[in-house]
């Protein structure tokens, strides 16, 4: 203990005065150059840029205002303002600045650390310094995005928190990654079109896959269309060379039936446990249509949309993947009719589910969507029985549908058809009832527009007497090839109605003996709001794209969702399959609405990512591992008791100068980094690299500076 | 009630995980979720970092408030989540010593895509700030014993 200079017993009175206790920058300047000097270290010359986002940010915080506030710290020798920092143009402000001016800091503004603290580490790096001797600051997320409304208080909170960037900056120290080992074996969730190409192309990397599916088959929603634009394709011909592929490739596993019920871990090495249900059937079954037959079970039959009925012992369709029936356990009531028949004990009713592990170095989240299903009353939906859906009419139309490709309902001839778009979809707070979570599905689902002109082309070249009505309120053919499809629609008299949003078609039951049994009522728009009325055979909706509800799944991986419900990439043109969490990526219509096409190169894309993640076997971390400061540790050994990793950290022996002492020593490879060491040191010895304790204290202190950048204007 | 001028003279500093609750942050941020101009986020890989004398040196110098948003038991670092529980206890200890009001130290659960509870701990802190002010500086100071945790 030392007497308390002069100079110190007047600071001690002043922080114990009742004054607010204000740092002021001149002050703050003189110190920290002082502290640089006293340490020698050196010259430290700080970037500072503040991304102006195209407004995102400046429409609110006052970027030009921040950048000439920033001027004023100490070590800032460049504080810029620019529109695009992420730009090719704003990097190389940065990289100009590091070999022209010698900035060996680099402080950045901008949006989330998640969307561009790796572009701007590289830009840092490209310039020559180190790619650690970087600080990101969020105040898009942060600051303007959520202070729209308080632009002066949005501007003085960029001022602080860059400033605090600043502090941190100052006791940034260069770094190198870390590298861990991974598992060269990745998980594909959902065995659909996405999932299935996805898988395909990391088999092709020679990694290895598995494919887990919920459902006992392969092929997801395609396996239930009929014909597929723009080829106008047997949508199974497609699917099937798919899958053909897949189960030629040796790297591939699949669990069908299958589901997810925890996950732990982290890119590299996720432990993943499945639960997967039994089939019931084995595969070399030979009395499947006589069990079938004496199955005294009906249930709505999903693959069919409802239109028709199945057994508790069932297969979709002939050709499925994997061919073998399966036991619906919700439904089966194990009456035993059905090992009756056949070869015995190809049947097992007290089969019970399977629980195993896999560890896996990345997973795909590929998990589709459920067409959106009207409400009861909805256009008559439910209640009035020529009203079904566009997917109910894919099945109609299909050769193995319910009516086997006979355009009927009911068992009447349909010669008038009304096809109303944006069923689900673009939808109005006030207009349309909202969902059980209180919101209406505002967002396009993009592919229904095509779909319904692609299913209209197709009633007129199989039924050409068929008369087609389509009421839109805007037709969004959007993707190469189909526009075709429109221009068809147009040529083949398919008559043109346009709703709009507030204004929605009605659809009532015609009264009893009228010819048609349904009326459509709209008010065109196309001739100026005309009442019009169509009576028809059938109306046709052509419904939207919700998400596969997976809650339980995302609960499980930490992933995020839109406000559409729509599983959430980082960023929809910078990182547009990656999940917030490493590792993690997403393919298909899990992400949003898509087409087949869409879908298949999402999951490609989805696989690249996955195969630049774990073609060496290895991931590149942040070296953001704990580090002892060998002048300051005394070897009390409480970062050895305290640490949770086995072999992270422990004590060794030295001799320095004659002198035999104890001191930490940290083993990176086996250290995460979790901190834990660093708050129980009673030397502040250990630090987390890129974390520190002194930064942290910096950073706060900078916080207590008094900005008032709007009155110096 | 304090008035919007007067609010913003109270800081409340998040220490937000980012496995946790800076994602939350952002989730909140990308929904455009106002909430009040006096909360300053701070990224922050692992909150066991900080021992207990941090916090009390932060309200010292600086904030008025500080809510530790971690990812509870979805922490990916074993054992840390107890642990930084363990560090805010101590926290406790030394805040009552000083007769700081406890509550100003808040420890929360919040995930990737907790929205709704993100804003919620905020509102309660600005209720919280509401009630009892800025704190009232200067704090008593750490002695060197308190800085040996464990």
């Amino acid at each position: 203990m030392t007497e308390p200079n002069e100079e110190n017993k007047e600071k001690d009175v002043k922080n114990n005065s009742e004054e607010p206790i204000t740092v002021h920058v001149d002050e703050l300047k003189d110190a920290v150059e002082k502290e640089i000097a006293d340490a020698g270290g050196e010259d430290i010359k700080i970037g500072v840029y503040v991304c102006q986002c195209g407004g995102n940010i400046s429409d609110v915080v006052r970027t030009d205002l921040v950048a000439k506030e920033l001027e004023k710290f100490p070590n800032v020798v460049v504080s810029r303002d620019f529109i695009f920092m992420c730009s090719d143009s704003g990097q190389e402000l940065i990289k100009k600045d590091i070999q022209e001016k010698g900035i060996n800091r680099v402080v950045v503004g901008s949006c989330s650390p998640f969307l561009h603290e790796t572009t701007f580490r590289k830009a840092v790096s490209s310039g020559g310094l180190n790619p650690y001797l970087y600080t990101h600051v969020g105040i898009r997320e942060q600051d303007s995005w959520v202070h729209a409304d308080h632009p002066k208080e949005a501007t003085e909170l960029a001022v602080h928190l860059m400033e605090a960037g600043v502090a941190k900056a100052r006791l940034l120290e260069p770094l190198k990654p870390t590298e861990i080992k991974a598992k060269k074996h990745a998980l594909v969730i959902g065995g659909g079109i996405a999932g299935l190409q996805a898988a395909l192309s990391i088999a092709k990397a020679d990694l290895k896959v598995t494919i887990v599916e919920k459902s006992h088959f392969l092929g997801g929603r395609v396996a239930q269309w009929d014909t597929v634009f723009p080829t106008d394709e047997d949508a199974r011909a497609v699917l099937n060379r798919v899958i053909e592929e897949v189960l030629a490739n040796p790297n591939i596993t699949i669990h069908t039936g299958t589901e997810l019920i925890a996950a732990k871990g982290y890119i590299g090495e996720f432990n993943i446990r499945l639960r997967q249900q039994p089939r019931g059937v084995s595969e070399d079954f030979d009395g499947l249509d006589e069990a079938i037959k004496v199955c005294p079970v009906e249930v709505p039959d999903e693959f069919n949309f409802g239109l028709s009925k199945r057994k508790a012992i069932y297969r979709p369709y002939d050709g499925c993947v994997p061919s073998g029936a399966v036991i619906d356990w919700e439904h089966c009531t194990k009456c035993g009719e059905c090992l009756k028949v056949g070869k015995k004990g190809s049947i097992n009713l007290d089969e019970t589910p399977h629980e195993f592990d896999i560890t896996v170095g990345a997973v795909v989240v590929a998990t589709g969507f459920d067409p959106y299903e009207p409400f009861k009353g909805e256009f008559g939906y439910g209640e009035i029985p020529e009203v079904i859906t566009l997917p109910q009419l894919e099945r109609i139309l299909s050769k193995d549908g319910p009516t086997k490709g006979k355009l009927e309902v009911n068992g009447h001839p349909v010669h008038n058809i009304a096809m109303i778009h944006c069923v689900g979809s673009r939808q109005k707070e006030g207009v349309h009832k909202p969902q059980p979570d209180g919101k209406v599905n505002d967002y396009c689902s993009r592919v229904c527009c095509t779909a319904t002109l692609s299913a209209a082309k197709q009633i007129h070249e199989h039924f050409p007497d068929t008369n087609i009505f389509d009421l839109y309120q805007d037709i969004r053919t959007y993707g190469r090839g189909h526009e075709d499809y429109y221009i068809n629609a147009s040529k083949n008299g398919v008559t043109f109605l346009r709703y709009f949003a507030e204004e929605i078609p009605e659809v009532t039951k015609s009264p009893e003996g009228e010819k048609n049994p349904v009326m459509v009522k709209v008010k065109d728009h196309l001739t100026w709001g005309y009442e019009v009325e169509v009576p028809v055979d059938l109306v046709v909706l052509a419904v939207g794209m919700m998400p596969t509800p997976i809650q339980d799944l995302i609960g499980m991986l930490k992933v995020s969702q839109g406000n559409d419900r729509f599983l959430l990439e980082v960023h929809p043109k910078l990182r547009p399959v990656e999940t917030a969490i490493a590792g993690i990526v997403l393919a298909g219509t899990a992400q949003g609405p898509m087409t087949i096409r869409e879908a298949s190169y999402a999951g490609q894309a989805a696989a690249s990512k996955v195969i630049a993640m774990l073609i060496t076997g290895q991931v590149e971390l942040e070296p953001f591992v704990a580090k002892i400061d060998p002048e300051r540790c005394e070897g009390s050994g409480e970062c050895v008791k305290y640490c949770p990793q086995e072999e992270a950290i422990r004590l060794e022996t030295f001799t320095e100068d004659g002198r035999t002492f104890q001191r930490a020593v940290v083993s990176p490879a086996n250290c995460n980094g979790c901190g834990v060491c660093v708050s129980v040191c009673p030397n502040r010895a250990i630090n987390i690299q890129g974390w520190t304790l002194d930064q942290f204290d910096a950073m706060v202190e900078a916080l207590a500076m008094e900005v008032s950048v709007l009155e110096d204007a | 009630m304090k008035t919007d001028k007067e609010k913003v003279k109270s800081k409340i500093l998040i220490l937000a995980t980012l496995s946790g609750g800076y994602l939350g942050a952002d989730s909140a941020g990308q929904g455009n979720k106002e909430y009040a101009p006096n909360v300053y986020i701070f990224s922050v890989m692992t909150a066991a970092i900080f021992p207990p004398e941090f916090y009390i040196r932060a309200l010292e110098k600086s904030v008025d408030a500080i809510i530790v948003m971690y990812s509870g038991s979805d922490c990916p670092y074993k054992g840390a989540a107890e642990h930084t529980a363990k560090m805010i206890s101590q926290a406790y200890e030394m805040m009552k010593e000083r007769g700081m009001d406890q509550r100003r130290l808040r420890l929360s659960a919040i995930c990737t895509v907790c929205v709704d509870p993100f804003l919620e701990e905020v509102a309660q802190a600005n209720e919280l700030l509401d009630e009892i002010g800025p704190i009232e500086r200067p704090v008593p100071a750490v002695t060197e014993a308190e800085s040996v945790t464990a």
